[in-house]
């Protein structure tokens, strides 16, 4: 790039780029981790749901939850948004085709990749599920190489090995006691979900050269949630689930404070895609992770594995790597 | 008139038209069309023109300080961002 102007211009315009280099990375790590209390939260909201039977347990209450909270996201970003005066926007984003871009990153990223990994976590459990989910990032350099044509740094698939590698250390094993055939059936159904997040991300970051994120991701909650409410719901008895869920204030409480932590976690999530691209926005999302190990840990009194330790680290350091530049990053003390 | 066209995508179908331009001129030039609205503001238009930068459809060629002492950015579309207005801009924006 050649820029012409004055020096003291060209002094201010080098300090605004590296302002907002450094705010788009500053919200991808804030995405990560409002996504890691949304995890927890919605743990929380999970357990007190009123026994269904197993059946319910296994499907129908994991998908409510999915839909409950990308609606509920939806309708926060909803709100935001018409308070900020961006409700038309929303309107004539859908009437042109990256609007109707971001409709179908959502269905990827909604009724496939957010039931999957609601289903994986309640097959599988969290630990496993969560980390298998964090590969998504590497799933979306894939993709954006072959659909973006961007090109993959050596350093890039270096730190997708290392989180490969970390995933396997924390999934390989099943935890004594839970192993049963669903628990690999959650391992698959988590494994959608870093396919779907994957493809969502490079979909999205296409359409949101021409749309607001702001105005995205809302469509994005709004089509899940709807998506996943009328075509999958009923064929899992999620409808049941849902109405026992709206009458009890406490626990629909619960979950509305997840689906607000999803709306803001979504909203910098997008965010950070469309100021910092695909690769780097997700790898930062991705260490949502660490974040939700440590406030199980801390909130919830979950166990802390040596695997789960080690294999978290071997992730969030992965995912760092395809963000970062470490020899960059060290020498200017700021963002690469 | 014809439906407008989401804000960000309108911004890229301005500066399609000009040689040239900065933040100040396309709020000039689009106030008719969103100057009632909240979100017509310097910050947010400003905040797009980065954010279209960053995504390569739009280039930032030229600098310089107005009278004030303010930095002036001049954007001008990208070969991607005409690409991109070619393929997805509704028909009855084409020739606007």
């Amino acid at each position: 790039m050649k820029l012409s102007g004055n020096q003291t211009a060209l002094a201010m315009k080098g300090k605004l780029d590296a302002q907002f280099d450094r705010k788009g990375v500053l919200i991808g790590l804030f995405s990560g981790g409002t996504w890691g209390i949304n995890n927890v939260v919605l743990g929380i909201a999970l357990t007190l749901v009123p026994a269904l039977g197993d059946n319910a347990a296994l499907y129908a209450i994991p998908l409510a939850a999915a839909c409950m909270n990308d609606t509920l996201a939806g309708l926060w970003l909803l709100i935001y948004n018409g308070w900020a005066g961006r409700f038309q926007e929303i309107i004539r984003s859908l009437k042109t085709v990256p609007g109707l871009m971001v409709c179908v990153a959502a269905l990827l990223g909604g009724p496939i990749a957010n039931s999957g990994y609601l289903l994986g976590i309640s097959m599988a459990g969290p630990a496993y599920a969560l980390t298998i989910t964090a590969l998504y990032p590497v799933v979306g350099a894939i993709l954006s190489r072959i659909f973006l044509k961007q090109h993959i740094l050596p350093r890039v698939w270096a730190g997708m090995l290392l989180s490969v590698i970390g995933a396997i250390i924390i999934s390989y094993v099943p935890p004594e006691g839970t192993t049963s055939e669903n628990f690999y059936l959650g391992l698959m159904f988590a494994s959608l979900a870093a396919l779907g997040w994957g493809a969502e991300a490079v979909l999205a970051v296409f359409g949101m050269s021409m749309i607001d994120p702001k105005i995205a991701i809302n469509i994005r909650e709004l089509t899940s949630g709807l998506c996943i409410a009328i075509f999958i719901l009923p064929f899992v008895g999620g409808w049941a689930v849902i109405s026992q869920i709206v009458v009890l204030p406490e626990t629909f409480g619960i979950f509305a404070v997840a689906g607000l932590a999803a709306g803001v976690s979504y909203l910098a999530w997008y965010t950070a895609n469309s100021k910092c691209g695909v690769a780097k926005g997700m790898a930062l999302n991705g260490t949502y992770v660490m974040w939700g190990v440590i406030l199980s840990v801390v909130f919830m009194s979950a166990e802390l594995t040596q695997n789960l330790v080690i294999g978290s680290m071997l992730v969030l350091i992965g995912a760092t790597l395809v963000a970062i530049n470490p020899k960059e990053f060290f020498q200017k003390g700021g963002v690469a | 008139m014809a439906a407008l066209l989401p804000l960000r995508f309108r911004m890229l179908h301005y500066i399609s038209t000009v040689d040239k331009t900065n933040v100040v001129e396309i709020m000039k030039a689009l106030k008719p069309e969103y100057g009632t609205e909240k979100q017509f503001t310097k910050e947010v238009f400003a905040e797009h023109l980065l954010d279209m930068k960053a995504n390569f459809v739009i280039d930032d060629d030229e600098v310089m300080l107005d009278d004030k002492g303010e930095l002036v950015i001049y954007y001008t579309i990208s070969e991607e961002g005409k690409r991109l207005l070619k393929k997805y801009l509704p028909k009855h924006w084409q020739n606007k």
